[in-house]
């Protein structure tokens, strides 16, 4: 009897995909066309051309080429004519200095090499704030090719001194006509910027209107009505011993990028106790991804969320109920209410999006909780947003309507992101005078008049009041690139004040901040406090008036939930390639956006996601269409999304950035009408034979039962036994069960100078990125482009794996008897939405003491050191790729090309400008070779230098890796693993702390630490 | 008034007849002549590390911030006039001395520095000096090379030799073989035509030979392509004949006044025009080439030499120097290393700079060349850097020397990054 077995070789084939019997018949690739050109007698016989004569040119060509190549080029060596005297040639100069763009502020430390700004990292001395992957990158941004290099007049280059006197004139006739003069700006937290400002607005009677294109207008507003004050209170994420947050990624974009240390204090469960944190979102965000329980809700509904869990602490507090229908997620509510009472005052509830009436609700939630003035902070207000809406939205109908003579737009780009650009560019039509200080021709600038560059910031002079008595100042670290001007200097100087906008500083800071301090002590310091007073608040909202516009349910509508990227933010340096290539946290994908939906909704409306035989991802494409605006986006599944809701970050589809950032993805701000991020009533239509093509970092969504990879265990198992979730792992031998450190064919490495080793605590790690834009910064790492990332050829030194939990496991496979290939095919998928957790896994060059790439290089490129690194010798390697073939970790990166000096490769290696963002001390890697993480050895060897020439030892935190400087929340730990006073040699002897892959006994000097989350 | 001297010593001779009392003479005499040298020669430091950074020792109208000095200085003033100038110079104008004024009027009212410390010994021997006046110095002109062929000469002439006995012993053997034929009344040849008998006769010729031209080949190419890029010797000229043999040498500048970074950075780094201007304000003319070389520094930073001021929002040129150590950015070298923990001299892998008029590379800075020091070179243990360190090694090598090879100064990544 025949038996109807089919066998299959993939899932593709079992699933009949065409393409692959397209792949089956031709199995070998095409052969050149040499037939048709050497066949051709006539053609040939054409040919002047002989082989002899084509010998002797081959001949000719490869001596002369060869003969060139043996002239040694001669160098030049310029010192100054007068050297600065702080300036030493190879030695780097640091200065403190501070970051404001309109959305995150950082105290900084600005590394100087030869007069150029090249790394940064955070000023310990300033608590607030935080160096998060754009501040990282915005190095990069000074040397950006596409930045104005002269004042515009009318879209041509000008003068200054010509520029000024039309402006000048210009004003002074609006002034006579009477019409008004607005500067549009985004939130300043200069106090000198805005005494230039006032003086400015008194001269020529203007009106200063400010917005932030990721509005939290709504938040203040409601803060307004609650406590009497438009301000936003400091939360003070270390102080909360529970966080429910709605929708609000704290840890990414929510106000401010200094929450993420914050919350990381809390969370060391070495003291017994961590904080616990509930999030209840619609999109799966970085913050949602790090949450003890998540929650996926569709976004209108949030609104019943919050009122339900309203009515579960005011019955607690004894206060009367409000009427709304009870919500699905009552009994995680109920769990979240009784942490969030037993932790009264010590709690946290928070919320994102624009919309007042949430804000409200969770201003009176937190007041029943008596969490204002405890965990939330009045008397230390941050200045980081005051923009208005409604401010806006009028001034665009008195541009309309012909009220406005000049508008100057300083740090703002409405043309691109206002949902009503297009009304805006109308209104500007109407404007006699319109003046912009973008630093480059974006969309609202190329409208303009004039367009008076502004100096990047690492140029000019400034100051910064983010928080409440938290001064900073902002110092030059190079000197302007191009004949730019600082904005507040054109201020001054069309309003009569002079151009010396440093004295201005200066006496500023004299006459208002300083006191007693010395100037110099404050700018050596970058960051100046004033001791603040205690500022009580009052709570005055009735609920009752709220209830109405959040109960509303949207049915079945589809909601559309806008959120912003760790990398771009609201795309302002969409031109900055390291952080279009920072892969998304979540979906890992770079150089896009998208829009994730659901799954489950996915496969309801036949939406796919396909994997291509590169191993790629591709996507379908969709019309969506919400309040007569249509954008053709591309769908990405996306696990952990909230069912029929779906999500599309902001910052993307520029078309005035430059050429790394034009026309990648599409433009979100399009939709956010009124400044709202969540919307409801979306169509979408499948456009057929569309195709998009992603690239991403990492395609395989679960550890697939490889438990050992990230380990994890509950903290209520941690406090019962500290290695629960990192038992030892023992393998059979004929000895009995042994530690795989045990068992080894190697020789011991001598380990008697340094032991470098470096620690990452996963329970501290939120996946934020940072270190990586650190590490592309320190080490001259190339940027590759959308192409080459979906050949697999990205060329990051440290990843971030980011694994979502499976709902199948061995155990449930075996108790229910399921076969092995269904198992493992329940295993590839993530979650259900519910129960979705995520884990994320920095991984770089393990330097193992035993590392397998070592004994198979055939020509000693990477060796080993006796400092337990794994080096590796660049003018040494062949490039045969046995080495990335035999490291277990894949960390290893080969160079397919010259990514500098490469047209094909048109990034910032590929200019002279762009270089000199370039580490002095880091070879750029030439095609051919294989490269990998070095623990900066760079650093290392300074350190170790500056030791000896000081004739003193080597002390724990004088040597830092670039991806260890840069982790905020302080997961990473670098150090000297023989020191025993180290930080790093306490973490290793942790009970939390493993080797990656342990089982292959490759001795890693990178250790791990459990991952802990605070359930129950 | 040495001859003076001796034809008075050959009198007092001619008097008593004693050659014992000539010789004792003779004696004394040298030693006066010796101790007058003894006293120029101080009297030369003195003079450098005092006076030269204000006066010349030459003609009076050769100025710097004041007049020339020479014999004709002790000429027109007294010696204790010019003990009591040195001394206190403003002491000696208050006190209304003419010739004090008369000095101090013409140049400009610039008082000169007082100089109580030197001694009478010192004033005397700076005296001495400046009537002797500075020796003429035979420098080689700028951009002349100074490479020296001396050193292969040796074994060339040793090769010549061993050649030439060849050549004789050959003659000889052909000679004896030639008359031993003539003798047994053989046909004779010439030495040539034995030769090539010869070697027609012996293949193992023909295949040593081959094999030798195989192998020299080889070698010659091999020694060719290891020379690739290896630019030892390389003696570019300077777009300012800058002598190190006058500034290092003649001078004794050390050499960390220009090269700063030396001891703290990786790189020693060029001086910038300003640290010329330290000493060439003063000094406008050099040795040899006068006011030429030393102008294009003025024309770099914009000086002007005659009113000593610096030109006001003169366009500053940068002076474009050829660069003559040159490491391929594969590899990292830091000076402050060597020169500061390690104490290298500069001599070590710069050869010697102060001789040398124009610089040439004078190590081939390749990778075998470093290594090979590296093999060799002691670590210093006494600093306290390596001190914990130490305890582990003492154990470990038994009183070995401790090489920078031992603590991984050869490891790959060390320099490679």
């Amino acid at each position: 009897m025949a038996i109807n077995k089919k066998y299959f070789q993939s899932l593709s084939q079992l699933a009949n995909n065409p393409k692959l019997d397209l792949l089956q018949e031709k199995e070998f690739a095409d052969q050149l066309p040499a037939e048709a050109f050497l066949g051709d007698e006539d053609k040939l016989s054409e040919s002047s051309t002989s082989r002899r004569d084509f010998l002797k040119f081959l001949g000719f060509s490869t001596a002369a080429a060869s003969l060139a190549a043996c002239e040694t080029p001669i160098q030049k060596v310029i010192p100054y004519v007068v050297k600065p005297e702080e300036t030493i040639a190879g030695i780097a100069n640091w200065y403190a200095s501070s970051f404001y763009d309109g959305n995150d502020f950082a105290s900084l430390l600005i590394k100087n090499r030869e007069g150029r700004p090249i790394f940064l990292k955070s000023n310990d001395l300033c608590e607030y704030g935080g160096v998060n992957a754009r501040v990282q990158a915005s190095v990069l941004n000074l040397y950006d090719n596409s930045r104005l290099k002269d004042p515009m007049d009318n879209g041509v280059s000008s003068s200054w001194s010509r520029v000024d006197k039309k402006i000048i004139q210009g004003l002074s006739a609006n002034n006579i006509s009477g019409k008004g003069v607005v500067i549009l700006s985004s939130s300043i937290i200069s106090p000198s910027t805005n005494s230039v400002i006032q003086a400015f607005v008194r001269k020529y009677k203007a009106k200063h209107v400010v917005y932030d294109a990721m509005s939290v207008s709504a938040m203040l507003d409601a803060n307004l009505e609650s406590y009497n004050r438009r301000v936003i209170p400091t939360y003070l994420f270390e102080k909360a011993d529970v966080v429910a947050s709605f929708a609000a990624d704290f840890l990414g974009d929510w106000l401010d990028s200094g929450h993420g240390k914050n919350f990381a204090a809390k969370r060391n469960p070495n003291n017994g106790s961590m904080s616990r944190h509930y999030q209840f979102e619609s999109n799966l965000s970085l913050t949602g991804a790090n949450a003890d329980y998540r929650t996926p809700v569709k976004a209108s509904e949030m609104g019943v969320v919050l009122l339900n869990l309203y009515n579960l602490i005011a019955k607690k507090a004894g206060v009367s109920l409000v009427k709304v229908a009870l919500s699905e997620h009552r009994n995680i509510l109920q769990k979240m209410a009784d942490d969030l009472w037993k932790s009264k005052g010590k709690s946290l509830v928070i919320a994102g999006g624009n919309n007042i009436h949430i804000h409200l609700l969770v201003n009176a939630i937190n007041d029943l909780l008596n969490n204002t003035g405890k965990t939330i902070d009045f008397s230390i207000q941050s200045n980081l947003k005051t923009g208005n809406d409604q401010h806006i939205a009028q001034l665009i109908q008195e541009m309309n309507d012909g009220k406005i003579g000049a508008l100057i737009a300083y740090n703002v780009n409405p043309v691109y992101n206002l949902a009503q650009g297009k009304e805006f560019i109308q209104g500007l039509g109407k404007v006699d005078l319109s003046i912009s200080f973008a630093e480059k021709l974006d969309e609202t600038a190329a409208q303009m008049n004039f367009v008076c560059p502004d100096h990047n910031y690492l140029e000019c002079w400034n100051d910064a009041n983010p928080y409440t008595g938290i001064y900073a100042l902002v110092q030059p670290t190079i000197h302007p690139l191009f004949n730019t001007r600082q904005a507040q200097v054109s201020l001054m100087s069309w309003s009569d004040l002079g151009d010396d906008y440093y004295s201005y500083l200066k006496d500023y800071w004299r006459s208002n901040i300083l006191g007693v301090t010395s100037w110099n002590s404050a700018l050596h310091d970058g960051v100046h406090k004033l001791k603040t007073k205690e500022k009580p608040v009052t709570f005055k909202t009735s609920v009752a008036n709220i209830v109405a516009p959040l109960a509303n349910l949207s049915g079945d509508a589809i909601d559309l939930v806008l959120y912003s990227k760790t990398g771009l933010g609201s795309g302002e340096f969409a031109n900055n390639p390291w952080l279009q290539e920072l892969p998304d946290p979540i979906s890992k994908t770079t150089w896009d956006n998208y829009l994730t939906i659901s799954p489950r909704f996915a496969k309801e409306i036949g939406l796919n996601n396909e994997y291509v035989s590169n191993g790629a991802l591709d996507g379908d494409v969709v019309d969506m269409t919400i309040e007569g605006v249509t954008l053709r986006v591309p769908i990405l599944i996306q696990p952990g999304q909230a069912y029929k809701t779906v999500g599309l970050a902001i910052g993307y589809g520029r078309s005035g950035s430059g050429k790394a950032g034009d026309g990648v993805g599409v433009n979100a701000f399009l939709l956010a009408k009124e400044f709202k991020s969540i919307l409801s009533g979306v169509s979408l239509t499948k456009v057929e034979d569309a195709v998009h093509e992603f690239a991403c970092t990492q395609l395989h969504h679960t550890m697939m039962g490889r438990d050992r990879i990230v380990k994890e265990t509950t903290l209520s198992e941690f406090n019962k036994d500290p290695r629960s979730g990192n038992e030892q792992m023992m393998l059979e031998t004929h000895k009995g069960p042994q530690e795989p450190e045990k068992i080894t064919l190697w020789e011991e490495h001598d380990r008697d100078v340094h032991w470098w080793n470096l620690s990452i605590d996963l329970n501290s790690c939120t996946g934020c990125g940072a270190c990586i834009i650190a590490c592309h910064a320190e080490n001259n790492v190339p940027v590759v482009g959308k192409e080459e990332i979906r050949k697999s050829r990205d060329m990051h030194w440290l990843r971030i794996d980011r694994y979502y939990s499976s709902d199948m496991t061995e155990e449930i496979a075996e108790e229910e008897g399921i076969s092995s290939i269904d198992k493992f095919l329940a295993m590839e998928v993530a979650s259900t939405s519910e129960s979705l957790e995520v884990v994320f896994q920095p991984v770089m060059c393990q330097h193992c003491n035993h590392a397998p790439c070592e004994t198979v290089c055939p020509v000693a490129a990477t060796t080993h050191s006796r400092e337990g690194l794994n080096h590796m010798t660049y003018n040494r390697c062949v490039g045969t790729r046995y080495c990335a073939n035999n490291c277990p970790y894949k960390v290893r990166r080969f160079n397919w090309f010259n990514y500098s000096d490469n047209d094909q490769f048109d990034f910032y290696m590929n200019e002279d400008l762009g270089k000199m963002v370039l580490n002095p001390d880091v070879t750029v890697r030439s095609r051919g070779v294989m490269e990998k993480c070095s623990m900066c050895i760079q650093n290392i060897q300074k350190s170790k230098l500056d030791a000896k020439k000081e004739r003193r030892k080597l002390k724990d935190g004088d040597v830092d890796c670039a991806c260890a400087t840069a982790c905020d929340t302080g997961a990473m730990v670098f150090g000297d693993g023989l020191d025993t006073s180290s930080k790093v040699y306490a973490q290793a002897r942790d009970p939390r702390s493993y080797h990656l892959l342990e089982e292959l006994n490759t001795q890693p000097s990178v250790w791990y630490q459990t991952k802990i989350r605070n359930k129950a | 008034m040495l001859e003076s001297a001796l034809l008075m010593i050959r009198q007092l001779c001619k008097l008593y007849r004693s050659k014992y009392l000539t010789l004792l003479i003779l004696l004394f005499i040298c030693t006066f002549n010796f101790s007058f040298a003894q006293s120029v020669e101080l009297g030369e430091s003195l003079f450098s590390s005092n006076c030269a950074s204000c006066h010349y020792a030459g003609p009076e109208d050769k100025k710097l911030v004041g007049p020339g000095l020479g014999a004709h200085t002790l000429e027109e003033y007294s010696t204790e006039w010019l003990y009591s100038w040195i001394r206190n110079s403003s002491a000696l104008i208050a006190s209304g001395d003419e010739q004090a004024i008369a000095v101090y009027e013409e140049y400009n009212k610039v008082a000169m520095s007082a100089f109580t410390y030197l001694s009478d010994e010192d004033l005397e021997n700076i005296l001495a000096y400046i009537e002797v006046g500075p020796p003429e110095v035979v420098s080689i002109s700028a951009g002349e090379s100074v490479i020296s062929q001396e050193e292969s000469s040796d074994s060339r002439i040793l090769l010549l030799i061993i050649l030439a006995i060849l050549i004789l012993l050959g003659l000889v053997l052909s000679g004896v073989k030639n008359s031993l034929k003539d003798a047994k009344g053989q046909q004779t040849f010439g030495l040539l035509e034995n030769a090539i008998i010869w070697i027609k006769d012996t293949p193992v010729v023909i295949v040593l030979f081959c094999l030798f031209l195989v192998f020299s080949g080889g070698r010659f190419a091999w020694n060719e392509l290891l020379a690739v890029g290896v630019q030892q010797g390389y003696q570019p000229q300077q777009p300012i004949a800058f002598s190190h043999k006058i500034h290092a040498g003649e001078n004794g500048v050390d050499c960390n006044y220009c090269h700063s970074g030396a001891r703290h950075s990786k790189s020693a780094g060029v001086p910038s025009a300003n640290v010329c201007m330290n000493c060439h304000t003063y000094i406008n003319s050099g040795t040899i080439s006068g006011t030429e070389e030393i102008s294009k520094i003025y024309n770099a930073i914009g000086f002007d030499p005659e009113s000593k001021t610096y030109i006001e929002g003169y366009e500053q040129k940068p002076i474009k120097w050829v660069r003559i150590h040159n490491l391929p950015d594969l590899a990292y070298f830091n000076h402050s290393q060597h020169v500061n923990v390690a104490g290298v001299e500069c001599q070590t892998c710069h050869g010697p700079i102060e001789e040398m008029a124009v610089v040439e590379q004078y190590s081939p800075l390749t990778m075998g060349w470093c290594i090979e020091c590296h093999r060799e070179t002691k670590v210093d243990l006494d600093n306290p850097y390596y001190h914990d360190l130490n305890q582990n090694w003492v154990k470990k090598y038994h009183g070995e020397d401790m090489t920078a090879e031992k603590i991984g100064g050869l490891e790959c990544g060390k320099c490679h990054y």
